[in-house]
């Protein structure tokens, strides 16, 4: 057996878990609060200390020697079983060696799995560190065995919500503050507050942290040490519980008999796990310029006192600088790349494109600071493959194309269909998500460029700042830097050439079109999500309602769109992302949030949410400046075009072609081409079926329509001399003799042609009151006659879908 | 020119010493560049050993066997690494005095005595902050007086406050020149001719009034005098100051003094019963001498606390007590800290306090034993040996834990036994162990020799100072331990090679609240600018102080050193209070010396 002597802090006196018990009992800030109990309802203050101490008995642990050692021996075991390594950084255990001896130490690890603070504790007891005392959820009490055991091996329980119960809340923080302040073990427990479902940080809960601060801030210790945590797995322990809970089915009840079933996992393979112990952060440090003021100086530390704003800001600033850095420590895997890439090409996508396409994304994300375990000599495709293999419930290599496994799709209903579908699609972006905190700000720079009526910066910003507030609950910003954030996201694109930036303006580079139309499309589910969500709530919660109401609703709504394929977005299935754009809302303003008996009622301001939804809409629109006088304005585009089209690259296509227009447009466009190109597939089957019957006229057509559909929303073709303009009909085509010589006797030949598309973008399509035209085909001067600055006159030919006249 | 008596001798009251000659003798006796008498310091005799030179105290005369080691230890300080301070005044060096003409006739009309002379002004130009004594010792202040000025009595300042105002001149008033707030440093950007008004020879008792146990004293009386003329008439006053040896009575009253003793006698708030100070505006005082009075807020308490900026204070009637029949010091030893300031907190509570009760933390009960001379037979150092055996082996103490309560009990001889009794139990329910009264006695003596163990010290590369705070009993322990610890933290980032002396006492105790203080030294060596260095960490330790929930100073006063602060401390509103008091009191602001706000 290990002999087991772990570090301890310099300034500990040692004593029993029992001990601290009844110090915490014995506390004048316990004993206050029992008091002013005792006179409010007027019953004797030894009941409420009879409460008091079943409250301790219930939370405090019993941490125990042997039943630490049992546990680690079973957990190696089991460890052992589930996973093939579990990697973590030497120098900072060292670090953390040195920090406990120091100073208290708060351990905040991210939070995946039921297995983070197994593994944690497992990990401290192997580096012969003081083991952790644990916030640990209450539910876990119900597992009888398991429970008593965590218990034992250092872990406390505290109730979900005590808001509202004065008693357990000081009977709490009093217990974990006075371990803390004796530097009796270090204080463990999830900023996130529960395990993320969706393997992206869930933004920070403040009430434990703002207890273990007070401590310092009360200036009863020197310091604390912030340690942050990040623990990655390659293959999530319970990513299939996730997809299903996300999608709404209930979540099993923790219990001994449902950790036994979990035993059946033991014969699975979870593949690696990596801790990533962060440098302690001083909080002294933190804090210093931050919190002149000492708020307690006034009042008897021990009066339960509610922090000023100040504190409660600086709290909030610390929690939001913890998870940043776990995200900056988090270790990806291939698999987070290969997850990303392919989320965008379903439902399937060429495998050696696939390794291509992750090779790139491995570039970006080490660009953008992501921290990825790749070994310098593993080869991409066998990365890419033993992903395939560890993640083999999730997708599948078939006929050289790679798929997701959502099996059962050809048979059963629609609505089967759809759910199985999404239940894939959430279990790979659970891989993808672990990616989107890193590239958040670079992608919102890209969508905001996207949608900026122009590539004035202030513009930029200022779609940057609506996409940065709708999405702050989603992903994790540092309170109140919007405008750093924003020169970060550009900083990282100017850095892989995506964007280039002057004084005045932001505009995206050509050889940069392929990594922003990435980023949008990588972050298209939650554009997508929330103007679904957004809808919802505008058009059908015209009464107030609870969350327990709004998400089976919403995800009717979101469900019925996915049914009749009026959308692609499954991720708005996802009750995280419902959740996250209803509390969006609440702070936008646009909801009202009420305290009522039975818990939170919503009520939505229907004009606040349309606004919030036509930022989103206008995007589509894209009409700057526009009046009855003036056109709307467009920066045009050019690019060659290629003889062939490879079908399977049509996102990129559209991502470039988007960038081109540079004006808020691509939403609805983007729609309209889904939409279009089910159209469009239907009408070829019924031009195949009437190829019989095929004239002349209609062949014609049927080019120029193929010929277009490489790149729909082209408005010019330009070709000097060239094979001639692309006709939309086979009449009133104009023959040689139709087309006059220049004024200097030379002839004229073929320059450019306007599209019809033109009217579209124009919005003069309107039939009947608008002009219109099937193409208009400019012809120049051969000899390009008359060097000098003064206009001449060309030769323009229109021809119309029926019938054609010159001008 | 030197006289050598074992006490400074107090000048013969009230005859004008014709102009243009100097008064102020009693400097002669003192340090020009350290603390204290000319023939008291610390030295390392022939045989390396420390010694305590000269009669005037205990320790005199005597070799200090464990001080070497414990300074080497304690500083990684060496023998061999010494620096020197100039010998004398370089006379080239100092500003020229610059004064008007036309004052100096006017001055010379009045008899009262002044001088213009270098030493004499450089003199008057400092403290005792860290800085000022190094200063002295290897550079040149940018700024001193330029006329130093000895009025003989209330009627003289008068006389030269008045022609401060006709001529415009700053007037900065000197008493005892122990201030280390920096309260005496002139102002660099002061234009105006600076006078500074020395109130050494305004040191008569005017009388004693033995029915209300009053005596109305000049206030340029130094501590140690006021109590050896008092005591001819069986009284005393009971304010001693670690400073009484030098600080003047005025002093005191401008600082808000606190002495030793005050749990029997009080402050110099609980001491004074009448002011009388000359300011621009006028005199200010009472119209009688009473215990209290209701006629809005206290005028002294304007003036207590003004450090100089608002007069001179020139009379005080002050408490006076029988001297005391029997005096026994007394010592404890608590296994820690924390169980000795519980102790204290009792004693407190009980309302129970000796004469004095001081607790200090074992980094200096270990400085105070290195104090230790050597003992005079092997009986004693047997003796020792087996106290030190009983109190770690037996009771368990750890001698690198353990702390000291030193207590000075005072009275009738049969009360102050009963007192000690009660004392003594109470620390025994604290895990106390009575520790004799020997070593009580060297505490005290610690702290009238620190000041002398500076100037040694800077000989070896070792700088230090002292500072003090007042804080709620519940802070007390966080307070200490984060101050500390933010010493040595901050003596670390600043590239400090040596770890600091970092220790502190509880010196004081009150109702709700104890007065800490804290000495701080370190070894420069390898430090370019050691006087910056010292002054950020002092700076830092202050802020630490506050925001515990300490005070900007118990006693010592803000001064320029501290002013920073006082927004902070009083609010605002508070500041604007005392400024309109300034204001009015001194508008042309001739008591120029910018201390406090």
């Amino acid at each position: 057996m290990k002999c087991y002597t772990p570090v301890i802090y310099k300034g500990l006196s040692p004593c029993k878990p029992n001990a601290i018990k009844s110090a915490v009992l014995q506390s004048e800030q316990v004993q206050y609060v029992i008091k002013q109990l005792a006179k409010e309802m007027g019953e004797s203050p030894d009941i409420i200390q009879e409460e008091a101490t079943e409250i301790l008995d219930e939370m405090g642990h019993r941490m125990q020697l042997g039943a630490v050692r049992f546990f680690a021996f079973t957990l190696s075991k089991i460890f052992k079983q589930l996973f093939q390594r579990v990697c973590v950084n030497e120098e900072g255990m060292q670090r953390l060696q040195h920090a406990i001896q120091e100073h208290p130490v708060v351990l905040l690890p991210s939070h995946r799995s039921y297995v983070d603070f197994l593994m944690l504790s497992y990990l401290l007891y192997t580096y012969d560190l003081a083991l952790p005392v644990i916030a640990a959820g209450i539910d876990f009490l119900g597992m009888k065995i398991v429970g008593e055991l965590l218990r034992r091996a250092g872990a406390f329980f505290m109730r979900r919500s005590f808001g509202g119960n004065r008693l357990y809340w000081a009977v709490f923080a009093e217990y974990v503050k006075t371990m803390l302040r004796s530097g009796y073990a270090p204080i463990e427990f999830f900023l996130e507050g529960t395990r993320s479902r969706t393997a992206k940080t869930l933004t920070p809960k403040f009430g434990l942290l703002s207890i273990v601060m007070e401590p310092f801030f009360k200036r009863e210790v020197f310091d604390t040490y912030l340690v942050p945590i990040s623990i990655s797995y390659e293959r999530i322990l319970e990513e299939s519980l996730y997809a299903y809970e996300l999608l709404g089915v209930p979540k099993p009840k923790e219990s001994t008999s449902g950790l036994l079933k979990a035993r059946r996992i033991l014969s699975d393979n979870f593949g690696t796990i990596h801790i990533y112990v962060g440098q302690p952060v001083s909080l002294r440090t933190l804090a210093s310029g931050r919190i002149n003021r000492c708020p307690y100086n006034l009042v008897p530390r021990h009066l339960p006192q509610k922090p000023s704003e100040d504190i409660q800001e600086f709290v909030s600033d610390v929690a939001y600088k913890m998870e940043l850095l776990q995200i900056e420590n988090m270790v990806l895997s291939p698999w987070v790349l290969v997850a990303a890439v392919l989320l965008q090409n379903l439902p399937a996508m060429e495998f050696e494109l696939l390794i291509e396409k992750t090779l790139w994304l491995k570039g970006l994300t080490q660009t953008f600071g992501g921290f990825i375990e790749w070994p310098d000599n593993l080869c991409a495709k066998k990365a890419v493959l033993s992903g395939l293999t560890l993640h083999s419930n999730i997708a599948s290599l078939v006929d050289g194309h790679v798929v997701l496994n959502d099996k059962g799709m050809e048979d059963g209903a629609v609505g089967e269909m759809v759910f199985r579908h999404a239940l894939a699609v959430l279990m790979c972006a659970t891989y993808r998500n672990q990616l989107l905190n890193v590239f958040v700000r670079p992608a919102l720079v890209a969508i905001a460029l996207q949608m900026a009526p122009s590539f004035r910066k202030e513009e930029v910003y200022s779609c940057f700042n609506f996409l940065r507030d709708v999405f702050s609950d989603e992903f994790i910003f540092f309170p109140g830097i919007s405008l750093k954030d924003f020169e970060e996201g550009c900083f990282l694109l100017t850095k892989c050439d995506a964007i280039q930036t002057s004084q005045q303006e932001i505009y995206p580079t050509d050889k940069g079109s392929g990594t922003v139309s990435f980023l949008s499309a990588m972050f298209r589910p939650f554009v997508e999500g929330y103007q679904l969500i957004f809808r919802y709530l505008s058009k059908e919660m015209k009464e107030a309602f609870t969350e327990k109401q709004f998400i089976p609703g919403v995800r009717n709504f979101v469900f019925q769109l996915l049914e009749k394929g009026s959308t692609q977005c499954y991720e708005a299935l996802s009750s995280d992302m419902q959740k996250n754009a209803l509390s969006a809302l609440v702070q936008l303003g646009a909801v009202k949030k009420k305290k009522m008996p039975s818990g939170f009622t919503y009520n939505v301001n229907q004009e606040a949410v349309s606004k919030i939804l036509d930022m989103f809409d206008d995007s589509a629109d894209a009409i700057p400046e526009h009046n009855e006088f003036l056109f709307p304005e467009y920066e045009i585009l050019i690019e060659p075009e290629e003889p062939e089209f490879p079908a399977d690259s049509t996102d990129d296509e559209q991502g470039a072609e988007d960038t081109s227009k540079g004006a808020k447009e691509q939403e609805e466009l983007g729609a309209a081409g889904t939409a279009d190109e089910a159209f469009q597939s239907l009408d070829e089957e019924t031009l195949e079926a009437m190829a019989k019957h095929e004239t002349e006229e209609e062949k014609i057509f049927q080019m120029f329509k193929k010929q277009v559909a490489a790149e729909p929303e082209q408005i010019i073709r330009y070709c000097r001399g060239g094979e001639g303009p692309l006709w939309v009909s086979g009449e009133n085509r104009p023959e040689e003799k139709d087309i006059p010589n220049c004024v200097c006797g030379a002839k004229r030949i073929f320059e450019f042609q306007i599209m019809p598309q033109l009217l579209n973008h124009l919005q003069v399509d309107s039939l009947g009151e608008s002009i219109d035209w099937g193409t208009l085909v400019v012809y120049t001067c051969a000899d390009s006659c008359g060097g000098g600055s003064e206009y001449l006159e060309e030769f323009i030919w229109k021809q119309d879908y029926s019938m054609g006249c010159t001008l | 020119r030197k006289t050598n008596k074992s006490f400074p001798v107090p000048t013969t009251p009230c005859t004008a010493t014709g102009w243009g000659q100097r008064a102020g003798k009693e400097q002669e006796l003192l340090k020009w560049n350290g603390w204290g008498y000319n023939d008291s310091k610390f030295i390392f005799n022939k045989k390396g050993q420390a010694e305590f030179t000269g009669k005037r105290y205990r320790l005199g005369g005597m070799v200090l066997p464990t001080f070497k080691e414990w300074i080497e230890k304690t500083f990684g300080a060496s023998l061999e690494h010494k620096t020197t301070s100039r010998a004398s005044l370089n006379v080239n060096d100092v500003p020229p005095s610059i004064v008007n003409e036309e004052f100096l006739q006017d001055l010379r009309a009045t008899k009262i005595s002044y001088s213009q002379d270098a030493e004499d002004r450089v003199f008057r130009a400092h403290g005792h902050c860290l800085h000022e004594i190094f200063v002295l010792r290897e550079g040149m202040f940018k700024r001193i007086p330029d006329i130093v000025v000895w009025p003989v009595c209330h009627e003289d300042v008068v006389k030269i406050v008045e022609l401060a105002c006709k001529h415009n001149l700053c007037i900065i008033p000197f008493g005892g020149g122990t201030s280390v707030s920096s309260a005496l440093e002139c102002p660099e950007e002061e234009k105006r001719t600076i006078v500074s008004l020395d109130t050494s020879q305004m040191n008569r008792i005017l009388w004693i009034d033995e029915k209300n146990l009053t005596a109305c004293v000049e206030a340029g009386i130094v501590g140690q005098d006021l109590e050896k003329q008092l005591a001819e008439s069986g009284f005393c006053t009971g304010h001693e100051p670690d400073s009484m040896e030098f600080s003047s009575l005025g002093g005191w009253v401008a600082t808000r003094a606190s002495g030793m003793k005050k749990n029997i006698y009080g402050n110099i708030e609980d001491l004074v019963i009448h002011i009388k100070m000359v300011t621009p505006r006028g005199i200010v005082e009472k119209n009688c001498q009473v215990p209290r009075m209701s006629t809005g807020p206290d005028i002294h308490h304007f003036i207590m606390g003004s450090e100089g900026t608002l007069g001179v204070v020139t009379e005080v009637t002050i408490k006076i007590r029988p001297v005391p029949e029997y005096q026994k010091y007394g010592s404890v030893v608590f296994p820690n800290f924390e169980r000795g300031v519980a102790c204290l907190r009792e004693v407190a509570k009980q309302r129970c306090a000796p004469a004095s009760i001081r607790l200090v933390d074992n980094a200096q009960f270990q400085f105070g034993h290195a104090l230790k001379p050597q003992v005079a037979s092997i009986f004693t150092s047997f003796l020792d040996g087996l106290k030190k055996f009983y109190i770690t082996k037996f009771k368990g103490f750890d001698p690198n834990i353990l702390c000291v309560a030193t207590l000075l009990f005072e009275g009738d001889r049969e009360k102050v036994l009963q007192h000690e009794k009660q004392v003594y139990d109470i620390a025994t329910k604290f895990g106390g162990l009575a520790a004799g009264e020997d070593n009580g006695q060297r505490g005290y003596m610690l702290t009238f020799v620190i000041a002398y163990l500076r100037d040694l010290g800077l000989d070896y590369y070792v700088i230090g100072e002292s500072f003090e705070t007042s804080v709620p009993w519940d802070r007390v322990l966080d307070l200490c331990r984060n101050v500390k610890e933010r010493i040595v933290r901050e003596c670390k980032e600043k590239g400090v090679q040596f770890a600091p002396l970092s220790t502190c006492r509880v010196t004081q105790t009150y109702d709700a609240g104890a007065c800490v203080y804290f000495y701080f030294a370190f070894n420069y060596r390898g430090i370019s600018d050691p006087i910056h260095v010292y002054e950020q960490i002092e700076r830092a330790a202050r802020e630490e102080i506050l925001a515990n929930g300490g005070s900007l100073s118990h006693h010592h006063g803000v001064g320029k050193l501290r002013k920073r602060w006082m927004k902070e401390s009083i609010s605002d509103v508070g500041l604007g209070m005392l400024r309109s008091v300034k204001e009015y009191v001194d508008p042309n602001n001739i008591f120029g010396n910018k201390n406090l706000l």
